[in-house]
């Protein structure tokens, strides 16, 4: 009884103080509502692919890269360092964030104006970040130059409506890593890109390579949800129509299709393993490399690891993206934004472009092991050498598309809260295909519900 | 009104063993907010960081449960009372894992406090390279949170790991167990690795609460020829229930709003298993940007963690006046 | 007879705290490991503790490539006055919540308890433009007044029960003497604390040594980074890391802690209380 009465006089000057914050709340959104407009009046205004001049006084732009393995933190040096002894009135600092963080991290120095003048973050979060204002809408700036080089398929991934919100540079694409020795010893012949394995061989093949010690491949399913999404696109799977508009869940055969097989090759043949259901791509690597499974779907970049730490005497070979109706695959990139605080909108471009040139996307590519966007990049020699399956990568960059997961607002809800769990529960085989899809499309929907209003 | 609220709350924690509670000060000339000169001088030093810098942004925070603030300067906030906590009685995931929350904090708390109670007992005894076993059971303590969770996956790794591989050279398993993808261990697996990470602070204050128990209580009792037992009950726990009453109901709260670790390493799954309430508010701020339900969120737990703190506190108080 | 039961239970009590301590400290052993092992050898099906061949290329790499002694230092430097100035104001101030019964008490109590309680995922944002306003973004000061802060309810909470546990008579003798309540305070109650209070400077120096949020969001400049941030350097997306690097500069942010509390326990031995109770 007593302290009930506490808590409620506790509550009572809580609420004092709350109407007190009322007040202080309304100041801060008319700041940001005036700088908002200065901006979008800078944006329409901006003269686009005329190089600006030298500022007469130094300035600074701060540029975040989320670079993090040493060659590709390496090739972000050199490139600041390169254009810092170019542009002594434009010097670049370079700061490093961290994947895990950067979310957080852009989120709170939005709120507080501090953000970086250039950073480095992925296509999918940026519908998000260009609705509330935080990003500049880099239509007005961009050069015809970049604007040629880079595949159209990757503007598509950071394009809303007609505001282009990053520069893509960096793609991931899914292919098939292969323990070379046992597909040899099998006598299985090796897919090429010009006649890659269709998702029928490819299972065939998993169970021809299935022993008592061994599973012909292994799916890492530890949060399956963008990858499944994108793969599906193999069978022209959408699982939202409309996705920009009035985004609704839908699951039909084109979306069974490759969630079946996965689940069909655990369940019924048996050729892939269980273990797969709690691993991430890496941590199927040891057990890769022990032999005990002939074939690791993954994606590209997997092959720096398996430069890394695969053992002397282990041979691995890249094969092709697998087939369906076709070999179509979503993917997201990699990208730079320019905050829209940042006082120097042309300059940042100006430093965006010369970042993610040609010659510079080769650097990055190889430092990362993942595809660049630019066109004339993806012709250099470096990245077309077969023996650490650079051929394979780069050719998968005909098919990359934005899957429609990417333009659907609360996306990142609907695969939090329902897809990733029954994903998962479907794996486990705890539910069946029929069930999943009843998820995803009702609880889906009435997630997805909320961001209709 | 000053009758009708004796010692709950606050003297519950003192729990004077059988003396009453402190007499009070004697009464000096002036006094504000029932604090004296002395009183003043000692307490505001404190008080002044935390009205600026802590009670502050909680009281905006609180606030933010009754509108619909979003992230994002585009958007317009407004005042909307209880609207979120409408939507919140409706929203299932967030009950279910307010379920899992609930057995993860119950769980990890007593078995951290059972544990710690244990270790300090013998830390606190005449034992060889104690200053060692000292440092040593603090380790979970000195690792860097971040490498944390990374570790433990591996160890838990269903076909790398070392768990797996010793319980198989120990024949307690015969084929490889993947601890954070099974639907029935997943949760007992990440437990362990909660109470692992916090026994270091609640042994720690045990054992300083063990300092302070009378040597000569001990020994007169020992000399009475009561064995370790009554000992036990009738000198060291009376002696150290302040202490032990006030690391448990922070514990608890710390291991309620715990997600950080778990996250890295189940990330919620599988199938929801392991989603822990405080990922949603989280999520809801930080992923979805709804700040104003998030904080929503975050009162209602208050409301309920408190519910339960307040029993608590209460419970103890009550043994104490026995 | 006696004698044989007794040393059982001496073997006893040896035997559970060796099982305590391997299950406490041997993560750390195999941080250890993991940091000598070369990348093929960390990706290995069968894991061992002592590795086929060391090698020192992790050390080499976590200093080359980040600032790991730098960070050292700033996250001591920081640590340590956060943890200097949380005991310095709550000894005071838990005093007095445990000695006066008055509103500020209660408040208190109560503040502890929310501040803990209120998800701090939404106290984040408000605290950040609250110390940017105060121009203390980019600042170790501002870092150090978010730990404070941040320790001080646990300080106040621990520290008010440790107060309550010491006989109040002891002060009524200094009272008698005509000492202040301040005097009696620094000269009775305090050294008696003395268990309570490295208790309570442990966890406000290790939750500001392994502290990650508010300095990712407060600190941008390299050269102030704590050890935490720069920490995560080595961690990539969708769960891959660099374990052999990150393990070996985790295990030098590992190795001060713990050598700081090898320095510490002794003042937890303390033993004071025992001696000077004699009522």
């Amino acid at each position: 009884m007593t302290i009930k009465r506490r808590w409620s006089t506790v509550a009572a000057g809580l609420t004092g103080i709350a109407l007190l914050l009322t007040a202080c709340g309304g100041d801060d959104s008319d700041d940001s509502d005036s700088s908002t407009e200065s901006n979008g009046a800078e944006g329409s205004g901006g003269d686009a692919a005329e190089e600006p001049a030298e500022p007469e006084e130094p300035i600074t732009l701060e540029f975040q890269t989320l670079a993090w393995q040493t060659a590709s933190m390496e090739a972000n040096e050199e490139i600041v360092d390169a254009w810092n002894d170019e542009h002594p009135n434009i010097q670049v600092d370079l700061l490093q964030g961290d994947w895990n963080n950067v979310n957080d991290q852009l989120l709170t120095a939005f709120e507080g104006g501090t953000a970086p003048d250039v950073f480095h973050y992925e296509s999918t979060v940026l519908q998000e970040f260009g609705d509330r204002g935080n990003v500049l809408d880099l239509s007005g700036y961009l050069s015809d130059e970049i604007r040629s080089d880079i595949r159209e398929g990757a503007w598509d991934t950071v394009t809303y409506d007609d505001a282009v919100y990053g520069v893509p540079f960096l793609q991931e694409s899914q292919v098939v890593f292969a323990n070379a020795t046992i597909l040899e010893d099998a006598g299985i012949e090796l897919p090429t890109v010009d006649d890659p394995w269709t998702w029928d061989e490819f299972t065939e093949v998993a169970a021809e390579l299935t022993t008592d010690d061994r599973y012909g491949a292994v799916y890492p399913l530890k949060s399956p949800t963008n990858r499944i999404l994108n793969l599906s696109r193999n069978y022209g799977a959408e699982f939202f129509e409309d996705p920009s508009g009035e985004a609704t869940a839908v699951f039909g055969d084109a979306e069974a299709e490759v969630l079946g097989r996965i689940h069909d090759m655990i369940y019924t043949d048996e050729s892939a393993s269980p273990d797969g259901l709690g691993m991430s791509s890496t941590d199927a690597l040891p057990a890769f490399f022990d032999g005990q499974y002939a074939m690791l779907p993954g994606a590209i970049w997997l092959r720096q690891q398996l430069m890394e730490q695969a053992p002397d005497d282990f041979e691995w070979v890249t094969l092709p993206a697998l087939e369906g109706d076709s070999q179509q695959q979503g993917a997201v990139s990699q990208t730079l934004s320019v905050s829209a605080d940042t006082e120097y909108p042309e300059y940042a471009v100006q430093f965006i472009e010369y970042f993610l040139n040609a010659e510079n996307q080769v650097k990055l590519a190889a430092g990362d092991w993942l595809l660049p966007t630019s066109q004339e990049a993806a012709e250099a020699p470096e990245l077309n050498d077969p023996e650490t399956g650079w051929d394979v990568a780069v050719a998968t960059a005909d098919v990359l598309e934005i899957a429609p997961f990417q333009l659907v607002k609360g996306f990142e809800e609907w695969k939090a809260k329902v897809s990733e769990p029954s994903l998962q529960q479907f794996f486990a085989d705890e539910i069946s295909l029929d069930e999943l899809g009843a998820k995803l499309t009702g609880e889906g929907n009435d997630v997805l519900e909320r961001y209709r209003r | 009104m000053s009758k009708a609220r004796p010692k709950a709350t606050t003297s519950v924690l003192a729990a004077p063993r059988g003396r009453p509670r402190k007499p009070q000060p004697r009464r000096s000339r002036r006094r504000f907010l029932g604090l004296d000169r002395d009183g003043m001088l000692l307490a505001v030093p404190a008080l002044i960081p935390v009205a600026v810098f802590s009670l502050y942004p909680l009281m905006r925070g609180i606030y933010l449960g009754f509108t619909d603030a979003q992230a994002g300067r585009a958007t317009e906030t407004s005042f909307t009372a209880f609207s979120n906590y409408a939507d919140l009685l409706d929203d299932s995931y967030f009950w279910e894992s307010f379920r899992v929350g609930l057995i993860w904090a119950f769980s990890v708390t007593i078995l951290q406090f059972v544990a710690s109670l244990g270790l300090a007992m013998l830390l606190n005894q005449k034992i060889r390279l104690r200053w060692l076993a000292r440092t040593l059971s603090l380790v979970p303590w000195a690792m860097p949170p971040v490498v944390i969770g990374i570790m433990w996956r591996l160890i838990y790794h269903p076909n790398a790991g070392l768990l797996n591989s010793v319980l198989m050279d120990l024949r307690i398993i015969d084929s490889n167990v993947d601890w954070l993808s099974s639907f029935s261990l997943a949760l007992p697996a990440i437990i362990v690795v909660g109470v692992w990470t916090g026994m270091p602070q609640t042994t720690v204050v045990i054992l300083a609460g063990l300092q302070s128990v009378s040597k000569e209580l001990q020994e007169a009792a020992s000399v009475d020829g009561a064995g370790a037992w009554q000992r036990f009950r009738a000198v060291t726990w009376p002696a150290i229930a302040p202490v032990v009453t006030a690391i448990t109901t922070l514990d608890f709260i710390w291991n309620f709003n715990q997600f950080g670790l778990v996250y890295v390493l189940t990330e919620g799954g599988p199938g929801g298993a392991t989603r822990l309430p405080m990922l949603f508010a989280y999520e809801e701020a930080f992923r979805y940007g709804n700040y104003g339900y998030a904080a929503a969120l975050g009162n209602v737990m208050v409301l309920i963690i408190a519910v339960f703190v307040a029993f608590y506190l209460r419970q103890r108080f009550k043994e104490a006046q026995k | 007879m006696e004698r044989t039961t007794s040393s059982a239970v001496t073997g006893l009590k040896y035997l559970a705290l060796c099982a305590y301590l391997v299950f406490l400290a041997f993560p750390l052993l195999w941080l250890l490991s993991t940091a000598l092992k070369t990348p093929q050898e960390i990706a290995q099906i069968n894991p061992t503790i002592i590795p086929n061949d060391i090698t020192f290329a992790n050390f080499r790499a976590a200093f080359d490539e980040q600032p790991i002694a730098r960070s050292l230092v700033n996250t001591a430097f920081v640590a340590s006055v956060s943890a200097t100035l949380t005991v310095l104001l709550s000894i005071p101030a838990a005093y007095v919540m445990a000695r006066y019964r008055s509103v500020v008490s209660r408040a208190v109590i109560v503040w502890v308890l929310l501040s803990q309680i209120f998800p701090w995922v939404l106290v984040i944002i408000p605290l950040f433009l609250l110390l940017r306003d105060a121009g203390l973004y980019d600042s170790r000061l501002g870092l150090i007044i978010v730990y404070v802060v941040w320790s001080m309810p646990f300080a106040l909470w621990m520290l008010r029960s440790y107060v309550a546990s010491i006989p109040y008579e002891l002060e009524e003798a200094a009272a008698m003497d005509g000492a202040t309540k301040v005097r009696a305070l620094r000269s009775v109650v305090a050294p008696l604390l003395a268990p309570g209070v490295v208790a309570a400077g442990l966890f406000a120096f290790v939750s500001a040594w392994n502290e990650f949020l508010f300095a990712l969001v407060l600190i941008r400049d390299p050269d102030l980074q704590t050890i935490s941030l720069t920490l995560v350097k080595f961690i990539g997306a969708e769960g891959v890391a660099r374990l052999g690097p990150l393990a070996a500069a985790s295990l030098v942010a590992t190795i001060p802690s713990l050598i700081f509390f090898a320095f510490m326990q002794r003042r937890l031995t303390g033993g004071l209380l025992g001696g000077a109770v004699k009522s």
